[in-house]
Protein backbone atom coordinates (compact mmCIF):
# COMPACT_ATOMS: atom_id res chain seq x y z
CA UNK A 1 0.00 0.00 0.00
CA UNK A 2 2.99 2.24 1.09
CA UNK A 3 4.78 2.06 -2.25
CA UNK A 4 1.76 2.35 -4.20
CA UNK A 5 1.22 5.50 -2.95
CA UNK A 6 4.65 6.56 -3.54
CA UNK A 7 4.23 5.32 -7.37
CA UNK A 8 0.86 6.99 -7.36
CA UNK A 9 2.81 10.51 -6.43
CA UNK A 10 5.50 9.85 -8.75
CA UNK A 11 3.27 9.04 -11.45
CA UNK A 12 0.69 12.39 -10.58
CA UNK A 13 2.78 15.08 -10.32
CA UNK A 14 3.91 15.73 -13.64
CA UNK A 15 0.56 15.17 -15.07
CA UNK A 16 -0.70 17.68 -12.50
CA UNK A 17 1.72 20.16 -13.52
CA UNK A 18 0.63 20.03 -16.84
CA UNK A 19 -2.64 20.57 -15.39
CA UNK A 20 -2.04 23.74 -13.68
CA UNK A 21 -0.02 24.92 -16.26
CA UNK A 22 -2.73 24.07 -18.34
CA UNK A 23 -5.55 26.20 -16.20
CA UNK A 24 -2.90 29.14 -16.12
CA UNK A 25 -2.61 29.20 -20.20
CA UNK A 26 -6.80 29.41 -20.36
CA UNK A 27 -7.08 31.89 -17.59
CA UNK A 28 -4.68 34.11 -19.38
CA UNK A 29 -5.96 33.41 -22.97
CA UNK A 30 -9.13 34.52 -21.60
CA UNK A 31 -8.05 37.18 -20.32
CA UNK A 32 -6.13 37.98 -23.73
CA UNK A 33 -9.88 37.64 -25.60
CA UNK A 34 -11.42 39.93 -23.28
CA UNK A 35 -8.79 42.43 -23.74
CA UNK A 36 -8.80 42.40 -27.17
CA UNK A 37 -12.43 41.19 -27.64
CA UNK A 38 -13.91 43.20 -24.90
CA UNK A 39 -18.13 43.03 -26.40
CA UNK A 40 -17.80 39.87 -27.13
CA UNK A 41 -16.91 38.88 -23.75
CA UNK A 42 -18.69 41.50 -21.61
CA UNK A 43 -21.81 40.36 -23.48
CA UNK A 44 -21.08 37.20 -22.11
CA UNK A 45 -20.62 38.12 -18.49
CA UNK A 46 -23.94 39.83 -18.43
CA UNK A 47 -25.36 36.74 -19.62
CA UNK A 48 -23.91 34.62 -17.18
CA UNK A 49 -25.03 37.45 -14.14
CA UNK A 50 -28.60 37.76 -15.97
CA UNK A 51 -28.96 34.29 -15.48
CA UNK A 52 -27.05 33.92 -11.67
CA UNK A 53 -28.00 36.75 -10.00
CA UNK A 54 -32.06 36.58 -10.52
CA UNK A 55 -31.47 32.97 -9.18
CA UNK A 56 -30.16 34.54 -5.62
CA UNK A 57 -32.82 36.71 -5.40
CA UNK A 58 -35.38 35.02 -3.15
CA UNK A 59 -32.31 35.12 -1.07
CA UNK A 60 -31.32 38.67 -1.51
CA UNK A 61 -34.42 40.48 -0.92
CA UNK A 62 -35.40 39.42 3.02
CA UNK A 63 -31.75 40.21 3.82
CA UNK A 64 -31.50 43.35 2.10
CA UNK A 65 -34.63 44.13 3.32
CA UNK A 66 -33.54 43.03 7.51
CA UNK A 67 -30.73 44.96 7.33
CA UNK A 68 -33.02 48.04 5.83
CA UNK A 69 -35.05 47.49 9.08
CA UNK A 70 -32.77 47.32 11.44
CA UNK A 71 -31.15 51.03 10.52
CA UNK A 72 -34.43 52.44 9.96
CA UNK A 73 -34.98 50.51 13.95
CA UNK A 74 -31.41 52.55 14.89
CA UNK A 75 -32.61 55.82 13.43
CA UNK A 76 -35.91 55.69 16.06
CA UNK A 77 -33.70 56.05 19.01
CA UNK A 78 -33.18 59.83 17.73
CA UNK A 79 -36.84 60.21 16.92
CA UNK A 80 -37.52 63.45 18.86
CA UNK A 81 -34.52 65.20 17.73
CA UNK A 82 -34.94 64.01 13.79
CA UNK A 83 -38.69 65.42 14.96
CA UNK A 84 -37.58 68.90 15.43
CA UNK A 85 -35.16 69.24 12.96
CA UNK A 86 -37.73 68.18 10.31
CA UNK A 87 -40.66 70.64 11.73
CA UNK A 88 -37.52 73.05 11.05
CA UNK A 89 -37.23 72.20 8.09
CA UNK A 90 -40.60 71.64 6.74
CA UNK A 91 -41.33 75.29 7.76
CA UNK A 92 -38.61 76.23 5.65
CA UNK A 93 -39.94 74.16 3.03
CA UNK A 94 -43.47 76.25 2.77
CA UNK A 95 -41.26 79.27 2.16
CA UNK A 96 -39.84 77.51 -0.41
CA UNK A 97 -42.97 76.10 -2.07
CA UNK A 98 -44.54 78.77 -2.00
CA UNK A 99 -41.70 80.47 -4.29
CA UNK A 100 -41.53 77.68 -6.54
CA UNK A 101 -45.42 77.71 -6.85
CA UNK A 102 -45.05 80.90 -7.68
CA UNK A 103 -41.57 80.44 -10.19
CA UNK A 104 -43.74 77.80 -11.76
CA UNK A 105 -46.43 80.00 -12.94
CA UNK A 106 -44.13 82.49 -14.38
CA UNK A 107 -42.07 80.01 -16.07
CA UNK A 108 -45.39 78.42 -17.94
CA UNK A 109 -46.31 81.66 -18.73
CA UNK A 110 -42.92 82.12 -20.20
CA UNK A 111 -42.51 78.41 -22.24
CA UNK A 112 -46.53 79.91 -23.62
CA UNK A 113 -45.10 83.20 -24.77
CA UNK A 114 -41.59 81.28 -26.53
CA UNK A 115 -43.35 78.67 -27.45
CA UNK A 116 -41.23 76.22 -26.30
CA UNK A 117 -42.21 72.55 -27.36
CA UNK A 118 -40.65 69.98 -24.35
CA UNK A 119 -39.36 67.39 -25.55
CA UNK A 120 -42.38 64.77 -26.11
CA UNK A 121 -40.77 61.55 -26.15
CA UNK A 122 -39.13 61.37 -22.76
CA UNK A 123 -41.20 59.00 -21.09
CA UNK A 124 -39.78 56.11 -18.13
CA UNK A 125 -39.65 52.42 -17.36
CA UNK A 126 -39.08 52.35 -13.44
CA UNK A 127 -37.10 49.40 -12.09
CA UNK A 128 -35.92 47.84 -8.95
CA UNK A 129 -32.27 47.28 -8.10
CA UNK A 130 -31.43 43.95 -7.63
CA UNK A 131 -27.90 43.85 -6.37
CA UNK A 132 -24.69 45.80 -5.77
CA UNK A 133 -21.90 45.64 -8.02
CA UNK A 134 -19.75 44.22 -5.36
CA UNK A 135 -16.55 45.49 -5.71
CA UNK A 136 -15.48 48.13 -4.02
CA UNK A 137 -14.02 50.12 -7.28
CA UNK A 138 -16.96 49.66 -9.21
CA UNK A 139 -20.06 51.37 -8.17
CA UNK A 140 -23.05 50.47 -10.17
CA UNK A 141 -26.31 48.22 -9.37
CA UNK A 142 -28.12 45.91 -11.36
CA UNK A 143 -31.63 46.77 -12.15
CA UNK A 144 -34.64 44.21 -12.88
CA UNK A 145 -35.41 45.61 -16.14
CA UNK A 146 -33.83 44.44 -19.42
CA UNK A 147 -33.81 43.83 -23.10
CA UNK A 148 -37.57 42.32 -22.94
CA UNK A 149 -38.26 46.25 -21.24
CA UNK A 150 -36.98 47.96 -24.03
CA UNK A 151 -33.55 49.08 -21.96
CA UNK A 152 -31.00 49.90 -24.51
CA UNK A 153 -27.59 50.80 -23.53
CA UNK A 154 -26.61 54.42 -22.60
CA UNK A 155 -30.29 55.50 -21.51
CA UNK A 156 -30.26 57.64 -18.43
CA UNK A 157 -31.27 56.85 -15.22
CA UNK A 158 -32.70 58.82 -12.74
CA UNK A 159 -34.34 58.41 -9.21
CA UNK A 160 -37.09 60.50 -8.17
CA UNK A 161 -34.86 63.29 -7.52
CA UNK A 162 -31.85 63.31 -9.96
CA UNK A 163 -29.76 61.76 -12.42
CA UNK A 164 -28.52 58.84 -10.95
CA UNK A 165 -26.38 57.20 -13.46
CA UNK A 166 -26.68 55.29 -17.51
CA UNK A 167 -26.90 52.30 -18.30
CA UNK A 168 -24.29 50.05 -19.15
CA UNK A 169 -25.02 46.46 -20.34
CA UNK A 170 -28.88 44.96 -20.78
CA UNK A 171 -29.18 41.68 -20.69
CA UNK A 172 -32.64 40.01 -20.95
CA UNK A 173 -34.15 40.71 -17.73
CA UNK A 174 -31.43 42.28 -16.04
CA UNK A 175 -29.46 45.82 -16.98
CA UNK A 176 -26.50 47.87 -14.94
CA UNK A 177 -26.39 50.83 -13.95
CA UNK A 178 -23.19 52.95 -14.02
CA UNK A 179 -23.89 55.24 -11.23
CA UNK A 180 -22.19 58.98 -11.45
CA UNK A 181 -19.75 58.28 -8.87
CA UNK A 182 -18.30 55.25 -10.90
CA UNK A 183 -14.60 56.02 -12.02
CA UNK A 184 -15.47 55.06 -15.66
CA UNK A 185 -18.46 57.66 -15.59
CA UNK A 186 -18.09 60.94 -17.46
CA UNK A 187 -21.31 62.96 -18.37
CA UNK A 188 -21.59 66.42 -20.40
CA UNK A 189 -23.44 69.00 -18.11
CA UNK A 190 -23.99 72.64 -17.92
CA UNK A 191 -24.21 74.98 -14.93
CA UNK A 192 -26.63 76.98 -14.18
CA UNK A 193 -27.06 80.04 -13.94
CA UNK A 194 -23.49 80.65 -15.61
CA UNK A 195 -24.82 78.37 -18.69
CA UNK A 196 -20.94 76.82 -18.66
CA UNK A 197 -20.31 73.22 -19.86
CA UNK A 198 -18.33 71.08 -18.11
CA UNK A 199 -17.85 66.93 -17.84
CA UNK A 200 -18.99 65.39 -14.63
CA UNK A 201 -16.49 62.34 -14.05
CA UNK A 202 -16.73 60.17 -11.39
CA UNK A 203 -13.75 58.99 -8.75
CA UNK A 204 -15.29 56.90 -6.68
CA UNK A 205 -15.86 59.39 -4.53
CA UNK A 206 -19.03 60.95 -2.94
CA UNK A 207 -18.44 63.58 -5.11
CA UNK A 208 -17.78 63.64 -8.58
CA UNK A 209 -15.36 66.03 -10.03
CA UNK A 210 -16.33 68.61 -12.49
CA UNK A 211 -14.02 68.75 -15.33
CA UNK A 212 -12.97 71.13 -18.45
CA UNK A 213 -14.72 74.13 -16.98
CA UNK A 214 -13.63 77.30 -19.19
CA UNK A 215 -13.61 79.67 -15.93
CA UNK A 216 -14.18 78.05 -13.28
CA UNK A 217 -14.02 81.31 -11.39
CA UNK A 218 -17.46 82.39 -12.81
CA UNK A 219 -18.78 78.89 -10.63
CA UNK A 220 -20.29 79.66 -6.86
CA UNK A 221 -20.59 76.93 -4.58
CA UNK A 222 -24.17 76.05 -5.10
CA UNK A 223 -24.67 76.48 -8.42
CA UNK A 224 -27.38 73.82 -10.19
CA UNK A 225 -25.84 71.14 -12.45
CA UNK A 226 -28.41 69.72 -15.21
CA UNK A 227 -27.47 67.32 -17.40
CA UNK A 228 -26.54 68.79 -21.04
CA UNK A 229 -27.13 67.08 -24.48
CA UNK A 230 -23.93 67.91 -25.80
CA UNK A 231 -22.94 64.29 -27.68
CA UNK A 232 -26.31 63.50 -28.09
CA UNK A 233 -26.12 60.43 -24.86
CA UNK A 234 -28.19 62.19 -22.23
CA UNK A 235 -31.80 64.13 -22.40
CA UNK A 236 -30.80 67.86 -20.88
CA UNK A 237 -31.80 69.37 -18.17
CA UNK A 238 -32.16 66.61 -15.84
CA UNK A 239 -30.86 68.00 -12.50
CA UNK A 240 -27.76 66.18 -11.25
CA UNK A 241 -26.60 68.61 -8.38
CA UNK A 242 -24.99 71.46 -7.44
CA UNK A 243 -21.41 72.58 -6.86
CA UNK A 244 -19.50 72.29 -4.21
CA UNK A 245 -15.81 73.56 -3.66
CA UNK A 246 -13.59 71.24 -1.65
CA UNK A 247 -10.71 72.44 0.21
CA UNK A 248 -8.19 71.60 -2.31
CA UNK A 249 -9.89 74.84 -4.34
CA UNK A 250 -11.15 71.44 -6.93
CA UNK A 251 -15.24 71.80 -7.74
CA UNK A 252 -17.11 68.87 -7.09
CA UNK A 253 -20.76 68.01 -7.52
CA UNK A 254 -22.86 67.23 -4.54
CA UNK A 255 -25.83 64.41 -6.42
CA UNK A 256 -29.31 65.21 -5.79
CA UNK A 257 -30.16 61.59 -6.71
CA UNK A 258 -29.84 59.97 -2.89
CA UNK A 259 -27.41 57.35 -3.25
CA UNK A 260 -27.99 56.26 0.14
CA UNK A 261 -31.24 54.50 -0.55
CA UNK A 262 -31.22 53.98 -4.16
CA UNK A 263 -34.27 51.60 -4.47
CA UNK A 264 -36.36 52.13 -7.44
CA UNK A 265 -34.72 53.87 -10.55
CA UNK A 266 -36.20 55.19 -13.82
CA UNK A 267 -35.02 54.54 -16.85
CA UNK A 268 -35.39 56.99 -19.67
CA UNK A 269 -36.30 56.50 -22.66
CA UNK A 270 -34.45 58.61 -25.00
CA UNK A 271 -34.51 58.33 -28.97
CA UNK A 272 -31.53 59.20 -30.24
CA UNK A 273 -31.42 62.97 -31.32
CA UNK A 274 -31.79 64.24 -34.98
CA UNK A 275 -28.70 65.08 -36.75
CA UNK A 276 -27.91 67.70 -39.31
CA UNK A 277 -26.39 65.72 -42.10
CA UNK A 278 -26.21 67.75 -44.94
CA UNK A 279 -24.95 71.38 -45.02
CA UNK A 280 -27.48 74.66 -45.76
CA UNK A 281 -29.10 74.14 -49.82
CA UNK A 282 -28.63 77.37 -51.87
CA UNK A 283 -31.53 79.09 -51.51
CA UNK A 284 -32.95 80.63 -55.42
CA UNK A 285 -36.23 80.44 -56.97
CA UNK A 286 -36.04 77.76 -59.26
CA UNK A 287 -37.11 78.97 -62.27
CA UNK A 288 -34.64 81.91 -61.87
CA UNK A 289 -32.30 80.91 -64.63
CA UNK A 290 -35.50 79.42 -67.18
CA UNK A 291 -37.54 82.66 -67.38
CA UNK A 292 -36.18 85.75 -65.70
CA UNK A 293 -38.84 87.49 -66.35
CA UNK A 294 -41.06 86.16 -64.04
CA UNK A 295 -39.06 86.98 -61.16
CA UNK A 296 -42.09 89.18 -59.69
CA UNK A 297 -44.03 86.49 -58.92
CA UNK A 298 -44.03 84.88 -55.63
CA UNK A 299 -41.78 81.96 -56.70
CA UNK A 300 -42.09 78.48 -55.45
CA UNK A 301 -40.42 78.38 -51.97
CA UNK A 302 -37.14 76.82 -51.53
CA UNK A 303 -37.02 73.60 -50.12
CA UNK A 304 -37.49 73.47 -46.36
CA UNK A 305 -34.34 74.17 -44.39
CA UNK A 306 -32.90 70.93 -43.04
CA UNK A 307 -32.10 73.19 -39.39
CA UNK A 308 -36.49 73.09 -39.34
CA UNK A 309 -35.39 69.59 -37.70
CA UNK A 310 -34.21 70.41 -34.63
CA UNK A 311 -31.50 72.24 -33.27
CA UNK A 312 -29.87 70.12 -30.93
CA UNK B 1 -9.76 3.85 4.62
CA UNK B 2 -9.18 5.68 1.35
CA UNK B 3 -12.69 6.56 1.65
CA UNK B 4 -12.62 8.20 4.61
CA UNK B 5 -9.89 10.79 3.71
CA UNK B 6 -11.75 11.49 0.61
CA UNK B 7 -14.82 12.06 2.74
CA UNK B 8 -13.07 14.24 4.45
CA UNK B 9 -11.35 16.38 1.49
CA UNK B 10 -14.77 16.42 0.28
CA UNK B 11 -16.14 18.29 3.20
CA UNK B 12 -13.60 20.77 3.34
CA UNK B 13 -14.16 21.71 -0.31
CA UNK B 14 -17.46 21.78 -0.28
CA UNK B 15 -16.75 24.43 3.15
CA UNK B 16 -14.59 26.54 0.69
CA UNK B 17 -17.37 26.21 -1.89
CA UNK B 18 -19.76 27.75 0.85
CA UNK B 19 -17.61 29.63 2.57
CA UNK B 20 -16.84 31.45 -0.65
CA UNK B 21 -20.24 31.85 -1.96
CA UNK B 22 -21.89 33.41 1.38
CA UNK B 23 -18.63 35.99 0.85
CA UNK B 24 -20.15 36.45 -2.70
CA UNK B 25 -23.74 36.84 -1.67
CA UNK B 26 -22.71 39.43 0.46
CA UNK B 27 -21.00 41.52 -1.55
CA UNK B 28 -23.22 41.48 -4.23
CA UNK B 29 -26.55 42.64 -1.93
CA UNK B 30 -27.83 46.31 -2.47
CA UNK B 31 -26.98 47.44 0.98
CA UNK B 32 -24.56 49.52 -0.14
CA UNK B 33 -24.75 53.03 0.31
CA UNK B 34 -22.16 53.82 -2.81
CA UNK B 35 -20.16 56.24 -1.12
CA UNK B 36 -22.66 58.66 1.01
CA UNK B 37 -23.17 58.31 4.47
CA UNK B 38 -26.82 56.62 5.79
CA UNK B 39 -26.26 59.82 8.19
CA UNK B 40 -29.69 61.79 7.85
CA UNK B 41 -27.79 65.12 8.86
CA UNK B 42 -25.85 64.80 5.18
CA UNK B 43 -25.42 68.16 5.75
CA UNK B 44 -22.55 68.06 8.18
CA UNK B 45 -20.76 65.71 5.77
CA UNK B 46 -19.37 68.49 4.06
CA UNK B 47 -16.52 67.78 0.98
CA UNK B 48 -13.09 68.05 1.20
CA UNK B 49 -12.58 66.88 4.20
CA UNK B 50 -14.30 63.67 4.06
CA UNK B 51 -13.71 62.47 0.72
CA UNK B 52 -10.62 61.08 1.92
CA UNK B 53 -11.06 57.57 3.57
CA UNK B 54 -14.52 57.53 6.08
CA UNK B 55 -14.97 54.19 7.17
CA UNK B 56 -18.21 53.61 5.20
CA UNK B 57 -16.50 54.21 1.96
CA UNK B 58 -13.11 51.83 2.59
CA UNK B 59 -12.86 48.70 0.33
CA UNK B 60 -13.76 45.51 2.42
CA UNK B 61 -10.98 43.14 2.81
CA UNK B 62 -10.59 40.16 0.00
CA UNK B 63 -11.54 37.72 2.66
CA UNK B 64 -11.89 34.72 0.01
CA UNK B 65 -7.99 35.18 -0.96
CA UNK B 66 -7.14 35.17 2.89
CA UNK B 67 -9.23 31.96 3.48
CA UNK B 68 -7.76 30.08 0.17
CA UNK B 69 -3.79 31.47 1.19
CA UNK B 70 -4.51 30.32 4.70
CA UNK B 71 -6.06 26.69 4.04
CA UNK B 72 -2.97 26.20 1.35
CA UNK B 73 -0.66 26.44 3.56
CA UNK B 74 -2.35 24.27 6.11
CA UNK B 75 -3.49 21.10 4.68
CA UNK B 76 -2.59 22.26 1.00
CA UNK B 77 -3.85 18.23 -0.32
CA UNK B 78 -7.72 19.65 1.04
CA UNK B 79 -8.03 22.50 -1.41
CA UNK B 80 -6.78 21.33 -4.88
CA UNK B 81 -6.15 23.89 -7.76
CA UNK B 82 -9.34 23.76 -9.98
CA UNK B 83 -11.23 24.48 -7.17
CA UNK B 84 -9.46 27.68 -6.70
CA UNK B 85 -9.43 28.81 -10.17
CA UNK B 86 -13.06 27.81 -10.95
CA UNK B 87 -14.59 29.66 -7.99
CA UNK B 88 -11.77 32.64 -8.74
CA UNK B 89 -12.79 32.96 -12.41
CA UNK B 90 -17.01 32.62 -11.43
CA UNK B 91 -16.25 35.67 -9.10
CA UNK B 92 -14.06 37.35 -11.80
CA UNK B 93 -17.17 37.62 -13.85
CA UNK B 94 -19.53 38.42 -11.45
CA UNK B 95 -17.97 41.01 -9.51
CA UNK B 96 -17.01 42.82 -12.75
CA UNK B 97 -13.16 42.13 -13.16
CA UNK B 98 -11.18 41.45 -15.47
CA UNK B 99 -12.21 37.94 -16.25
CA UNK B 100 -9.25 35.57 -15.53
CA UNK B 101 -6.58 37.79 -14.46
CA UNK B 102 -7.10 37.67 -10.33
CA UNK B 103 -8.03 33.78 -11.14
CA UNK B 104 -4.75 33.48 -12.51
CA UNK B 105 -2.90 35.41 -10.10
CA UNK B 106 -4.63 33.36 -7.18
CA UNK B 107 -3.64 30.64 -9.07
CA UNK B 108 0.24 31.13 -9.55
CA UNK B 109 0.41 32.75 -5.98
CA UNK B 110 -1.19 29.02 -4.08
CA UNK B 111 0.42 26.62 -6.58
CA UNK B 112 3.33 28.75 -5.19
CA UNK B 113 2.32 27.98 -1.81
CA UNK B 114 2.00 24.76 -2.86
CA UNK B 115 5.65 23.94 -3.57
CA UNK B 116 7.06 25.41 -0.17
CA UNK B 117 4.56 23.28 2.00
CA UNK B 118 7.19 21.61 3.38
CA UNK B 119 9.23 24.73 4.43
CA UNK B 120 5.80 26.70 5.84
CA UNK B 121 5.40 23.83 8.09
CA UNK B 122 8.69 24.25 9.64
CA UNK B 123 7.31 28.18 10.40
CA UNK B 124 5.35 29.35 13.03
CA UNK B 125 2.26 31.47 12.65
CA UNK B 126 4.15 35.25 12.86
CA UNK B 127 6.80 33.99 10.30
CA UNK B 128 4.28 32.35 8.13
CA UNK B 129 2.14 35.50 8.68
CA UNK B 130 4.87 37.43 7.00
CA UNK B 131 5.42 35.11 3.93
CA UNK B 132 2.23 35.50 3.32
CA UNK B 133 1.79 39.01 3.71
CA UNK B 134 4.74 39.48 1.14
CA UNK B 135 3.09 37.20 -1.32
CA UNK B 136 -0.03 38.56 -1.11
CA UNK B 137 2.00 42.00 -1.74
CA UNK B 138 3.62 41.05 -5.07
CA UNK B 139 0.06 39.51 -6.05
CA UNK B 140 -1.83 42.69 -5.71
CA UNK B 141 1.48 44.63 -7.53
CA UNK B 142 1.11 41.93 -10.18
CA UNK B 143 -2.25 42.60 -10.60
CA UNK B 144 -1.92 46.40 -10.91
CA UNK B 145 1.28 45.49 -13.19
CA UNK B 146 -0.65 43.53 -15.63
CA UNK B 147 -3.58 45.78 -15.64
CA UNK B 148 -1.22 49.12 -16.26
CA UNK B 149 0.41 46.70 -19.12
CA UNK B 150 -2.64 46.14 -20.87
CA UNK B 151 -3.97 49.78 -20.47
CA UNK B 152 -6.70 49.04 -18.47
CA UNK B 153 -8.26 52.16 -16.12
CA UNK B 154 -7.54 51.28 -12.83
CA UNK B 155 -9.01 51.44 -9.38
CA UNK B 156 -7.00 54.18 -7.42
CA UNK B 157 -4.33 53.30 -6.09
CA UNK B 158 -4.94 54.46 -2.45
CA UNK B 159 -7.88 52.69 -2.25
CA UNK B 160 -6.22 49.34 -3.59
CA UNK B 161 -3.52 50.01 -0.51
CA UNK B 162 -6.08 50.28 1.88
CA UNK B 163 -7.77 47.08 0.67
CA UNK B 164 -4.29 45.31 0.82
CA UNK B 165 -4.33 46.41 4.37
CA UNK B 166 -7.55 45.36 5.23
CA UNK B 167 -6.79 42.15 3.84
CA UNK B 168 -2.85 41.71 5.44
CA UNK B 169 -5.50 42.43 8.50
CA UNK B 170 -7.78 39.93 7.91
CA UNK B 171 -5.46 37.19 7.62
CA UNK B 172 -4.85 36.47 11.04
CA UNK B 173 -9.12 36.18 12.04
CA UNK B 174 -9.33 33.91 9.38
CA UNK B 175 -6.57 31.20 10.14
CA UNK B 176 -8.19 31.61 13.87
CA UNK B 177 -11.44 30.80 12.49
CA UNK B 178 -9.94 28.14 10.58
CA UNK B 179 -7.69 26.48 13.35
CA UNK B 180 -10.38 26.89 16.17
CA UNK B 181 -13.63 26.22 14.31
CA UNK B 182 -12.90 23.88 11.06
CA UNK B 183 -10.13 22.71 12.75
CA UNK B 184 -7.85 23.26 10.22
CA UNK B 185 -4.49 22.72 11.32
CA UNK B 186 -0.91 22.09 10.16
CA UNK B 187 -0.11 18.41 10.33
CA UNK B 188 2.85 18.28 13.00
CA UNK B 189 5.68 16.89 12.89
CA UNK B 190 5.64 12.57 11.85
CA UNK B 191 2.03 13.16 12.13
CA UNK B 192 0.42 10.12 10.22
CA UNK B 193 -3.14 10.01 8.47
CA UNK B 194 -5.07 7.01 9.26
CA UNK B 195 -3.44 4.77 6.52
CA UNK B 196 -0.44 5.17 8.70
CA UNK B 197 1.92 7.49 6.18
CA UNK B 198 3.12 10.70 5.98
CA UNK B 199 1.03 13.99 5.84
Amino acid sequence: MAEDRRQDQDFIRPVRRILIGLLATLMLLIFVVWRIDSPRVEQFRMAVIDRVVPSFDWAMRPVARGVALAENFRSYARIIEQNQELRRELQQMRAWREAALQLEQRNAQLLDLNQVRLDPQLTHVTGVVMADSGSPFRKSVLLNVGARDGVRDGWAVMDGLGLAGRIAGVGQRTSRVVLLTDTASAVPVVIQPSGQRAMLIGDNSAFPILEFIESPDDLRPGDRVISSDDGGVFPAGILVGEVVATSDRRLRVRISADFGRLEFLRVLRSRPMERIVDTGDLIAPDQLELNPLELEEPAALPPPLQSDAGDG
Amino acid sequence: MVERRQTQRLLYVSLFLGLAALMTFYRLLPLGSYGISHDLAGQDALPGSSIGFTLGSLPAPDFLLCLTLAWVVRRPDMLPAPIIVGYFFIEDILLLRPPGLWALIVLLGSEYLRTRTEQLRGYGFWLEFLFVIGLMLAMFLTNRAMLAIVMMPQAPLGLSFVQFLGTVAAYPVVVAVSHFIFGLRKPATGEVDSLGQRL
